[in-house]
């Protein structure tokens, strides 16, 4: 099934589209986007299953961190090419439309 | 790796779950069509099946929250510096209940898709701000229903590419 490019959807893009060698963890993309994690989590598992998008769990010893281990997403180098190409031909999201978002943190 | 969590996780849980929600869809079902086939006049005897049906719905939520430890505005079984089952409040900060809702959540995926989504929401939660983490599960928890549906998707569609299981 094809992808939707919906505003939150782009919103995901953009984020991992800055610096496509990076890897991001939920919560960098969730403050990245303005989205809640809730909302960036079903988009993120699309990706994946496009093929636009991999991840890991990090490989850390939590007792030692003091933290559970994060879960980072990247863009594979194909889902980059064609994450470029899709935004490129996606409508603009309005300002409004952002604005909202950022505040609600609406649902996909 | 994936965090390890704890045994909130075994099989008999899940399908305890699943058998409870599946008796309380059943009487819904059972309450909606009374009614619906009932019309809006009713006799006096048209209301027994709306009445079993949702003393049924009731029964059974209790027995569910009762058996899964909520207790409303007070803390679950085992909860607290002195409980049991400190670890099945999952992050620090974030509210017992909430917490709970999100595990039951996680136990109607598929069970590999679940405990990711689990692990991930645990991992984020302790790290986002105090002040945020009320709104943090209330976003999980409003995206849950349509994860079921899609987890169940991917499921299915990993299970038939795969084809039938052989025996040994």
């Amino acid at each position: 099934m094809a992808l939707r490019l919906t505003v939150q959807v782009q919103l995901v893009l953009q984020a991992l589209l800055r610096d496509p060698a990076s890897e991001m963890y939920g919560l960098e993309l969730s403050e990245e986007t303005g989205l809640q994690p809730g909302t960036a989590y079903p988009i993120l598992l699309r990706l994946e299953d496009e093929g636009w998008v991999t991840s890991r769990w990090e490989d850390i010893d939590p007792r030692v961190e003091k933290r559970p281990a994060r879960r980072y997403y990247h863009l594979t180098a194909g889902g980059a090419v064609q994450a470029s190409a899709a935004l490129a031909g996606a409508r603009r999201p309005k300002g409004t439309a952002l604005r909202r978002l950022a505040g609600g943190g609406g649902i996909a | 790796m994936m965090p390890g969590i704890d045994p909130r996780w075994d099989a008999r849980k899940r399908r305890r779950v699943r058998v409870r929600l599946g008796v309380l869809i059943f009487f819904f079902v059972f309450t909606a069509s009374a009614a619906l086939l009932s019309g809006t006049r009713l006799h006096a005897w048209q209301w027994i099946p709306w009445i079993l049906g949702i003393t049924a719905m009731a029964v059974f939520t209790a027995i569910s929250m009762a058996a899964s430890g909520y207790r409303p505005g007070g803390r679950r079984r085992g909860s607290g510096p002195s409980g049991r089952g400190r670890d099945n409040d999952g992050p620090a900060g974030a509210a017992p209940h909430q917490w709970h809702m999100l595990v039951m959540a996680s136990l109607l995926m598929p069970r590999s898709a679940g405990r990711r989504w689990l692990a991930e929401a645990e991992s984020l939660l302790s790290e986002v701000a105090t002040a945020r983490r009320g709104v943090t599960i209330r976003s999980y928890l409003l995206s849950a229903p349509r994860l079921v549906v899609m987890m169940w998707a991917r499921e299915v569609l990993r299970r038939a590419r795969l084809g039938p299981r052989r025996p040994g």
